[in-house]
């Protein structure tokens, strides 16, 4: 067959520049090598995860404020099997949707691995070995990535875990211990610590989410520890080792000092994700890799005419909706089109509860690149929408140019956050000021509330509930 | 006392001008011999000073055309004058404000007269932006004739509103600006009662005028076109989605998206634009492409070629072309080997000099040479006067010089007209041959063309030299087949013997 474009991977990267290829008028084709579409995204990242979580926290809630909302429920048990089940449920209907979203654009859906013979010509080898070959005038790879194991500590699938066996545990373990408080780490870890298992974070820097504003990984901080977790915060993981029923964990402080030995059932290791392009055959291409990752240009073309790359296997923030933005603007771009990313406003969320989200710049990057800023931060605690649900914890933080009162970032630790960041963004994309959204009209009782106050905060320090 | 001004006598065949600006206002002290006002002739721009100080009024606008002696305005002796008292903004009032003080008084800015054959300008750049304060004579903007480039003072003190965008065409008279006068200078504009910082104000210039919303931005570089050109209307200048589709004048009504979504697979292309872009001509661009148009349809005109040898000068200029900077601080070109023997053939053949003015031939003692400049503007044509006069390095400074203004716009009208045969050099962009167009009314223009390495039969041997191939258009209407051809082959005796140059024979 010969097509136009051939996506090679079907997450949220590849699936969004397949559909919108389609739309575009373009012949398209897209290579999955697992029998469902969707990638890490639906199946064993962002929706299962969610699926999870939201299990939890309902769990959580009826061990623990129900009461105090006056519902009177016996004690409540955690059935890991139904969750996991429910979850699996969740993950279907949304592949499926991707499945019906393929067939509505007349996408070819072709199941195996994709590998370039040439730049040109792709072939697909199947499960049971039975190879195609397509030929195609563009190629966009949206192979994605795979969680990073630790170097002395490969993943045995049974005690050293990564994230896709946390969505798959047939039991709640006793002891969870986490190497990495990242975003992945810090969600499922909140997942377990929820439904009755005792965690323990190891990170190697100093704070939870590192890669977020400063005051995100503090407040994150004393969350996890009211959720009973243990930090070992500024700790070097030395060794792990599958006991068979268990699993042991040496950690020592990076400043020196006493050796702290963990002992768990499960050690989910969640120190990042790396690029994923084995058996793409990009040599055949023309395509070398730098640091693993398919280096690219402004355009997201790689150093071959035809070929473009998206998503985690190229630079930036891993993360779909980055992938899904990169997608649409290769896709439109083929078309003669020219559309804009703005990697600054690529918001960064954390699907703990409460959630964590951001955009822009962080304080500290503030503070180092010596821009003059305002701050304006606003409690959880003094928003009646948050007393009224309970969600106490956290806070909302703008931070704005000191002369010109443009918002720089906006960083959000409560309730609802992911969903708010939205809001942050828009303004961002339009250059507005703290006072602009200051003066815009919120609906009470929001959480959004926080986010207009925080402006209030940043433009004058005139918060009115403060 | 009063004194009255009159248009003085400015020479000998110039009847009236243009008042084309006023650098004065009415009521205001003037001192003696200050420069009160700007004419304009069809020849030239003077200046009008006061004959004495006092208190100016104005007889004649902006922009009338009035006869020589003429009174234009009268200068009132500031003692015995009661015009101070009646002057709407009283100097001490103004002078104690320190901060910008709007006096309500709106000076509207029309586009001057600025020369005879000129009936519209096109605004070409906007030095200031819309709201921006600007000064009295400050330059604001610049403005593009079909002759021309000049730039646009401000005619007051004040915020700057901008009626007429970049590239729209106005005629004269035309409604350009706006200044909302106001005393003083600091852009600081309204009061700061609250604490509230930098709160953006509509229509004001803020950090974030000229943001293109992602749609709006999405839309100008598909159009290829910068923000920065665009106004925006949005809170704070913002550019919205519908500036950016309206940022086009003829927008091509063909949407980008609809195109690409037609039920043909469209061609792909790798990140490379297919849309079209209207742009509107300039006055320079217009006024080009008719005259081109008129030569062809109103001479016979016809190119004959020949070739030269240009190792004679070539060998010439690398001995001398080190001593030749260093004495003259001009490098040695072949623009001026070329001008010389283009003088010598002119004297010879003088119809290649000459041209039609109605029923009479003129001729011309003297070789005022047009040398075509290639501008980001469109080509020009600054003229050498006197070329048969200049020495070498004479003629390699005026070029230079015109060459320079050209660039960047500069050249005055007087430097562009008058010449009596031009020289175009297509080399520099490496044509091997052309047939240029006579420059009007001048009858003759030589093509000058790149200098390749060719086997040419010297004395019955094969030898490669360093040949040029010239072309010479001329209006076949005053200028023979014979004089054209000798022409040229005179052009090429003298290059190739440049001693002949010297001994003028």
């Amino acid at each position: 067959m010969q097509y136009n474009v051939t996506v090679i991977g079907s997450g949220p990267g590849g699936y969004v520049a397949a559909i919108r290829c389609a739309q575009l008028g373009f012949k398209t084709a897209i290579i999955e090598k697992y029998d469902t579409l969707g990638g890490t995204c639906l199946n064993v990242g962002c929706i299962p995860s969610k699926a999870l979580l939201d299990s939890s926290e309902h769990f959580h809630n009826a061990a623990h404020t129900f009461k105090e909302h006056g519902i009177d429920i016996s004690e409540p048990k955690a059935n890991i099997t139904q969750m996991i089940k429910r979850k699996a449920g969740v993950v279907k209907a949304n592949v499926d949707g991707i499945a019906f979203l393929m067939k509505k654009n007349k996408i070819d859906v072709l199941t195996g691995v994709g590998s370039f013979v040439d730049k040109n010509t792709i072939k697909i080898t199947t499960k049971d070995g039975k190879e195609t070959q397509i030929t195609t005038e563009k190629v966009i790879i949206a192979t994605g990535s795979k969680p990073t194991p630790l170097p002395f500590a490969p993943f045995d699938k049974k005690r050293i875990i990564s994230s896709t066996e946390a969505l798959e545990l047939k039991e709640i373990p006793k002891h969870l211990i986490v190497i990495g408080g990242g975003v992945i780490g810090m969600e499922l870890g909140s997942v377990y610590a929820r439904i009755g298992s005792k965690v323990t974070v190891v990170e190697f820097l100093d704070n939870l989410i590192p890669t977020m504003d400063g005051t995100l990984g503090k407040e994150l901080t004393k969350v996890a520890k009211k959720l009973g977790m243990d930090l070992y915060l500024g700790h070097k993981v030395t060794a792990v080792e599958n006991k068979g029923k268990e699993v042991v964990v040496k950690a020592e402080p990076k400043n020196g000092g006493n050796v702290v030995e963990l002992k768990g059932d499960y050690c989910l290791v969640s120190i990042g994700r790396r690029p994923y392009t084995e058996g793409l055959g990009l040599d055949k291409a023309g395509i070398e890799l730098d640091k693993g990752k398919i280096p690219v240009d402004d355009h997201l073309k790689t150093k071959v005419d035809n070929i473009y790359a998206i998503g985690d296997v190229v630079r930036g923030a891993m993360l779909a909706h980055k992938a899904e933005e990169e997608g649409v603007l290769v896709a439109e771009q083929l078309a003669g089109q020219k559309p804009h990313i703005n990697y600054l406003l690529i918001p960064g969320v954390v699907y703990t509860w409460p959630e964590v989200a951001s955009v822009g710049y962080t304080e500290e990057q503030l503070k180092e690149s010596g821009r003059a800023y305002k701050v304006g931060s606003f409690p959880y605690k003094a928003l009646g929408r948050a007393r009224a649900s309970m969600d106490l914890d956290g806070l909302v933080k703008v931070l704005a140019d000191k002369t010109t009162d443009e918002i720089l970032g906006i960083h959000i630790i409560g309730a609802r956050a992911a969903d708010m960041i939205a809001a942050g963004v828009t303004a961002m994309e339009f250059r507005a000021s703290a006072e602009d959204i200051a003066r815009t009209s919120h609906a009470h009782p929001t959480y959004m509330e926080a986010v207009k106050e925080a402006c209030l905060a940043a433009s004058a320090n005139r918060p009115i509930h403060m | 006392m009063a004194q009255q001004v009159k248009v003085p006598t400015v020479g000998e065949s110039i009847t009236e001008v243009t008042i084309a600006n006023w650098l004065k206002k009415d009521g205001d002290v003037v001192k003696m011999d200050e420069v009160i006002a700007e004419l304009e002739s069809d020849k030239a721009t003077f200046e009008l000073t006061a004959p004495q100080a006092g208190v100016l009024r104005i007889a004649k606008a902006k922009g009338e055309v009035v006869p020589i002696g003429t009174v234009v305005c009268e200068i009132t002796d500031a003692a015995g004058a009661p015009v101070v008292a009646k002057s709407p903004e009283a100097k001490p009032a103004a002078a104690t404000t320190p901060t910008t003080k709007a006096t309500g008084g709106v000076k509207e800015m029309k586009v001057p007269a600025v020369g005879e054959s000129i009936t519209e300008v096109t605004i070409s750049t906007w030095l200031k932006k819309d709201g921006d304060f600007v000064k009295l004579d400050e330059v604001i903007a610049e403005v593009e004739s079909d002759k021309a480039t000049f730039e646009l003072p401000a005619e007051a003190n004040g915020i700057l509103r901008i009626i007429a965008k970049e590239k729209t065409t106005l005629p004269i008279g035309g409604l350009i600006c706006k200044i909302e006068i106001a005393e003083g200078g600091a852009t600081a504009a309204g009061p700061t009662t609250s604490a509230s910082t930098a709160a953006p104000v509509a229509g004001d210039k803020t950090y974030a005028s000229g943001h293109p919303s992602p749609a709006a931005a999405k839309i100008l570089d598909e159009k290829g076109i910068p923000a920065a050109q665009v106004s925006g209307s949005g809170v704070g200048g913002r550019i919205t989605k519908e500036d950016a589709a309206k940022a086009q004048v003829s927008a091509a009504k063909v949407d980008a998206n609809k195109t690409a979504a037609a039920s043909t697979p469209p061609v792909i292309s790798s990140g490379g634009g297919r849309n079209k872009r209207t742009e509107k001509m300039t006055s320079l661009r217009k006024t080009i492409a008719k005259r081109l148009v008129s030569v062809k349809n109103e001479t016979a005109m016809l190119t004959t070629f020949n070739e030269v040898d240009m190792k004679p000068v070539m060998d010439l200029r690398s001995k001398y072309k080190d001593k030749f900077k260093e004495k003259y601080g001009v490098g040695l070109g072949f623009m001026s080997f070329f001008t010389k023997a283009v003088c010598v053939a002119l004297k010879e053949f003088p119809a290649v000099n000459a041209q039609i003015n109605g029923d009479e031939i003129i001729y011309h003692d003297y070789c005022d040479v047009s040398i075509a400049v290639s501008t980001p503007r469109g080509l020009v044509v600054p003229v050498i006067r006197n070329a048969e006069s200049l020495s070498f390095d004479q003629i390699e400074a005026e070029v230079v010089r015109l060459a320079t203004k050209g660039r960047d716009g500069k050249l005055s009208i007087d430097e562009m007209q008058g010449g009596t045969f031009s020289i175009t050099n297509g080399g520099v962009f490496g044509s091997m041959l052309s047939t240029p167009i006579i420059n009007p009314p001048q009858s003759a223009i030589l093509g000058m063309h790149n200098i390749v390495e060719r086997p040419v039969v010297k004395d019955g041997q094969v030898v490669i030299r360093p040949i040029m191939y010239l072309a010479l258009s001329y209006d076949h209407r005053i200028v023979d087949g014979r004089e054209s051809v000798s022409f040229l082959v005179r052009l090429k005796e003298l290059l190739e013997d440049p001693g002949r140059l010297i001994l003028g024979v």
